[in-house]
């Protein structure tokens, strides 16, 4: 499954439709203007009546009449037999389920086939009857003149279309109503019928709609740099970036609002479910085990204040190495990296070309500062001082070719930021930890063409082993709590239960807590902890607790006697998602070996909703679509005879359907290839795509020239011709097993109704109102 | 101008009929004026394409004027809200087919808005006035002509409308249906309603309506009250009983006394047949004039020679 679901931007689309409506309306405004003053010859009294005419008429639109109008025209497609489409669906329903069925599909698969079929096969009956319908109707009604004797009875023109529309539309829904409901009783038995050999409780479980919550996805490099897309394997269709296996390449995925109410109920408590279908890469053929069971690939939950703040600050090469002493917590260290940047900049300014620098100051502005305000009063000072660098660094980039006269301000800022590192520092290390909680790995099975779908349940409390900073914050919390409780020291010495406390009320394991207690000891011989009235004071290096354990973890002075580790535990919501944001690094831990994903590859799965909700959003989404084919027939024949308006309807739904995603990527310039004209006269002359044409100069200005301006005029198509593609998506979605999202799927279908709907009424009105309605 | 209200007020009103390239086919009507005031039934004569429906049209609002102003009901022709107050029967009775009498009356009766009883009332009582009791649950596609017409006219005053424009309202039906119309157009009269009727049926306009007006290939021919364009002049009726043929030598010779040479008592008026065919017989020989009452008499012993079969339309 290749789509990527992202989120409607309905401020956007409601903006760019407004415009593009308030300029058509000035367009007809000023080309009835002209018609009426060009045909009456008159001052233009005609004009302003009739416009006032048209606006009185939609002000005083009556719903009992367009109500009526309604009710006819669902009476006339009764009486004319329209819906012995009917019966053709009843004959296909019966005999599909013989040719349809595929025994050797996996039963998901096949599942998938039946749901297609029902809804296409649904769509594609009711297509016709409505395209004609509405095609035929009004024009039918001029013709016979059945018309004549509505518009002498007060009723508005706009009434009129709008009536019809809206009764070919309750028509369509009703004949979709009753197929929908037909179809989901053939699913739901002839479904389970084909799956005849998986067992009862998976029939079952196929037959639902899962909700996904999407992440944000972006990569880390090799060198654990953000990019936003990683490695390509060579498949340039391939829509999944790859991570290299056992390196520092990582997918990253931050989810929103992962709150208590994200978990699923399950035999033991709340759970997270994980639901992940990545794709295998090999350039080896690996292991045995690898090969039969897939490669090894593994979640690590992550909450990192210093990589929320720092990890673009190191982006460029001239701050890399002060980037990574950010990330790594280790800021005495980075701030003596600032120190050397900071005369680096006074005497060989050209280390830092201009892009390293635009590269600073957006980091600084836009992720550094955001994040330490968000943390709190306590780093303002720190703050501070990285938006003035940010500042100094931005003056130099504006400074473009004088750079030079703005590297002292620079530099400067530098300095005085790396003032405010190294005595922020503590604090920093206080109030930014970094948690990685690894999850136990599990295998990525590539023979199900990378569509082997995992689902992982995590409890709330997740417990793991903990890296070195995992290990110092742990010690760090349980002595100031100890500390706290007066628990720790007996005198000048540490307590005599302490190893009982350590192993009973925090659950450290025996060897360890005789670790912690031996180089406690140590310490307090040493004279780097020294106890006053059951408070611990420390070398000024150290500072406190924290700094501490930091350090004699760094020098491997705590690594865990015991073989699983400092095994600890981690709230998924306390500890994680702190700020509501989940955060999921997923790496491969084969040698030589690549994991393939894409942005809807990972997800949270909410609690499953029934099928009957997504199949009726999937309804929901084909009967906009009709109401929109209904829309655009009804306008057409406001203007030209049925014959004229059906080829018309059918021209702009192929070309919505069909091309529209295309037009798009043509527009944005996403699709390989040139200008029509230069591919066009490349193929005549047998060129490949990146030598250009084989012409003088100004013939190829021209040919640019006009390529633009076709350019210009199928952007203009696009915002006219409607998205059609855009209503089969939900189709998509149900068949694959996932209920039908409302902000990527029903609300544009919903608002791209609407956005034709409105004008095309509104035109629809306008052509009835000012012809008169003699068939010619 | 008149110190009676005028319902319709026309004035220098042309219709040029063009083709989808904007060339001229025909000019239906030509500047032409007139009032039709409250509370009178009006006649529009004139033979087949001489421009009534298409000023009737005009009317409406169905087709746009080339020239000239309407008022009608003291609203422009272009308003919709004007057909609130206006009961209107096309030239053939355009409705929905698949529709039976009930639900015609009822769709066109929720077009004005009518609340459910009133539809449901004024329903029933306009079908059994037009005689379709016994049909009113059958469509209209199974409807004879004449059927067609009477359930045109029932829609047509679904509202009760002050002004009731009838485009032929005979035409289709039987004698007695015939009959039943000039009685419905007298008691619209009565009740203080306005009428326009375009017929060939003269014999029918004559009956009922207050004042005519002729129309030949677009133009105004002639325009004024029936008793007036019908009154002989020249000539006085004198009707009695039964006279023996003493009596009548007596009274012929009272006359000859008098001056009076002979007398004619076959014909005491001319009927409105006649004067029609006279107007569209001057108005093909002396084209681009319009004729006043007594110029139409004066007219009379000529045409009463000439032979009058000639298709004016033609
Ligand atoms: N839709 C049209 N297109 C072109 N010409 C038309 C159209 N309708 C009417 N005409 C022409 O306009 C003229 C007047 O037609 P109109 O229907 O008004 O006549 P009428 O007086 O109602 O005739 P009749 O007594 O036959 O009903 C005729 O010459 C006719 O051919
Ligand atoms: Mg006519």
């Amino acid at each position: 499954m290749d789509f990527d679901p992202i989120p409607y931007n309905l401020q956007y689309a409601t903006g760019s439709w407004l415009r593009l409506v308030g300029v058509l309306a000035a367009f007809a405004v000023a080309l009835g203007a002209l018609g009426s003053i060009m045909s009456a010859g008159s001052t233009g009294r005609i004009f302003s009546n009739g416009l006032l005419g048209y606006l009185k008429d939609i002000v005083t639109i009556s719903p009992r009449r367009v109500f009526a109008i309604m009710k006819l025209t669902l009476k006339e497609a009764w009486r004319r037999k329209a819906l012995l489409v009917f019966v053709v669906f009843a004959m296909l329903l019966m005999f599909a389920g013989w040719f349809i069925t595929d025994q050797n599909d996996r039963a998901e698969l096949q599942l998938n086939v039946h749901i297609t079929f029902m809804l296409t096969t649904i769509s594609w009956l009711i297509l016709p009857v409505v395209m004609f319908l509405s095609c035929w109707g009004l024009p039918e009604d001029i013709r016979i003149r059945s018309l004549h004797t509505v518009v002498t009875k007060p009723v508005r023109r706009i009434e009129v279309v709008l009536g019809r529309m809206l009764g070919f539309v309750s028509m369509s829904s009703v004949i979709l109503l009753v197929m929908g409901v037909a179809g989901y009783i053939w699913i739901t038995r002839q479904a389970p019928e084909s799956l005849a050999d998986s067992s009862d409780s998976d029939r079952r479980s196929f037959l639902t709609c899962r909700v996904p919550v999407y992440g944000n996805l972006y990569f880390l490099n090799r060198l654990g740099l953000p990019s936003n897309a990683g490695i390509n394997v060579g498949d340039p269709w391939l829509h999944r970036s790859f991570v290299e296996g056992n390196s520092r390449s990582r997918a990253v995925w931050v989810f929103p609002q992962v709150t208590e109410d994200t978990l699923l109920p399950d035999k033991d408590g709340n759970v997270l479910h994980l639901e992940s279908r990545f794709e295998a890469f090999r350039t080896v053929k690996g292991s045995s085990e690898s090969m039969s069971e897939g490669l090894e690939a593994q979640f690590t939950l992550v909450s990192d204040a210093r990589e929320d703040a720092f990890s673009s600050f190191g982006v460029g090469p001239g701050f890399r190495e002060i980037g990574e002493a950010l990330r790594a917590g280790e800021f005495q260290s980075a701030a003596e990296l600032l120190d050397t940047a900071a005369q680096r900049m006074r005497d060989t300014p050209d280390d830092f070309p201009a892009a390293d620098c635009e590269q600073v100051t957006i980091s600084c502005i836009r992720q550094v500062v955001p994040v330490l305000d968000y943390l709190g009063e306590d780093l303002a000072d720190v703050a501070q001082a990285f938006g003035e660098f940010g500042e100094a660094s931005a003056a130099v980039v504006l400074a473009g070719d004088d750079r030079d006269s703005k590297m002292p301000g620079m530099a400067d800022a530098c300095s005085r930021l790396a003032t405010a590192v190294r005595e922020g520092g503590p604090i920093m290390m206080e109030l930014m930890p970094s948690l990685e909680v690894p999850l136990e790995p599990f295998r990525v099975a590539e023979y199900h063409n990378g569509e082997e779908e995992n689902l992982k349940k995590y409890p709330r409390t997740l417990t793991y082993a903990a890296n070195y900073e995992g290990t110092a914050r742990f010690l760090t919390s349980t002595f100031r709590e100890l500390e706290k409780e007066g628990k720790l020291f007996a005198g000048d010495q540490p307590a005599d239960d302490l190893l009982t406390i350590l192993e009973d009320d925090y659950n450290v394991s025996p060897i360890n807590a005789e670790l912690v207690l031996d180089v406690l000891s140590d310490q307090l011989e040493d004279g780097t902890v020294v106890v006053n009235s059951d408070k611990a004071t420390f070398k000024q290096d150290d500072g406190n607790w924290l700094g501490l354990f930091t350090r004699l973890v760094r020098e491997e002075k705590l690594i865990s006697q015991d073989p699983a580790g400092w095994v600890l535990e981690a709230d998924l919501f306390d500890d994680l998602a702190r700020n509501g944001l989940l955060r999921v690094e997923v790496s491969c831990l084969d040698d030589q070996m690549y994991l393939g994903m894409a942005r809807p590859d990972l997800f949270i799965r909410l609690p499953d909703r029934p099928f009957w909700v997504g199949y009726g959003k999937a309804l929901l989404n084909i009967g906009l679509m009709l109401g929109l084919v209904v829309v655009l027939g009804v306008t057409a024949s406001c203007v030209v005879k049925g014959p004229v308006s059906f080829f018309f309807t059918l021209a702009v739904f192929v070309i919505g359907q069909a091309f529209h995603p295309m037009m798009m990527r043509i527009i944005e310039g996403n699709e390989a290839g040139n200008g029509m004209v230069e591919s066009a006269i490349m193929i005549f002359q047998h060129r490949n795509p990146n030598s250009g044409i084989d012409a003088k100069s100004s013939t190829q200005a021209m040919v640019e020239r006009v390529d633009n301006a076709a350019g210009t005029m199928l952007s203009g198509a696009s915002s006219i011709i409607p998205d059609f593609s855009i209503f089969s998506q939900a189709s998509t979605y149900i068949g694959n097993g996932f209920d039908v999202p409302w902000s990527t799927s029903i609300l544009p279908a919903l608002m791209t109704f609407i956005g034709f709907f409105v004008p095309c009424v509104l035109i629809g009105a306008a052509c009835l109102k000012f012809r008169e309605l003699e068939a010619k | 101008m008149s110190e009676q209200e005028n319902v319709i007020e026309i004035r220098n009103l042309s219709k040029v009929y063009r083709d989808f390239w904007g060339r001229k086919k025909v000019q239906a009507v030509k500047s032409l004026s007139l009032d039709v005031r409250k509370g009178e039934v009006f006649g529009l004569l004139g033979p087949n394409g001489s421009g009534k429906t298409t000023t009737i049209k005009m009317l409406l609002g169905l087709l746009f004027p080339t020239s000239g102003e309407i008022s009608i009901l003291g609203k422009k022709a272009s308003d919709v809200a004007k057909n609130e107050r206006i009961g209107y029967l096309p030239e053939e009775s355009y409705l929905y087919r698949f529709l039976n009498a009930d639900e015609t009356l009822d769709f066109y009766g929720r077009l004005f808005n009518l609340s459910n009883e009133d539809r449901v009332r004024r329903a029933d009582e306009l079908i059994k006035m037009v005689g379709l009791n016994n049909a009113r649950r059958r469509q209209l596609k199974e409807y004879s002509k004449g059927m067609t017409r009477r359930i045109g006219l029932a829609q047509a005053l679904i509202n009760d409308p002050e002004l009731v424009l009838l485009d032929e309202p005979t035409s289709g039906l039987d004698p007695i249906g015939t009959r039943e119309m000039k009685d419905l157009i007298l008691n619209l009269k009565e009740q203080g309603k306005t009428v326009v009727l375009c017929s060939h049926q003269l014999a029918d306009v004559q009956d009922v309506s207050d004042r005519i007006a002729v129309l030949f290939q677009g133009e105004l021919k002639l325009m004024g009250d029936v008793d007036q364009l019908l009154e002989l002049r020249e000539e006085t009726e004198i009707r009695t009983g039964n006279l023996s043929d003493a009596a009548i030598a007596e009274v012929e010779e009272v006359l000859k006394k008098h001056g009076m040479s002979s007398s004619d008592i076959k014909k005491p008026r001319v009927d409105l047949e006649e004067l029609f065919l006279r107007t569209v017989r001057e108005s093909g020989e002396r084209p681009g004039r319009r004729f006043t009452a007594e110029e139409m008499a004066a007219t009379q012993t000529k045409g009463d020679s000439e032979e009058t079969t000639e298709d004016p339309a033609s």
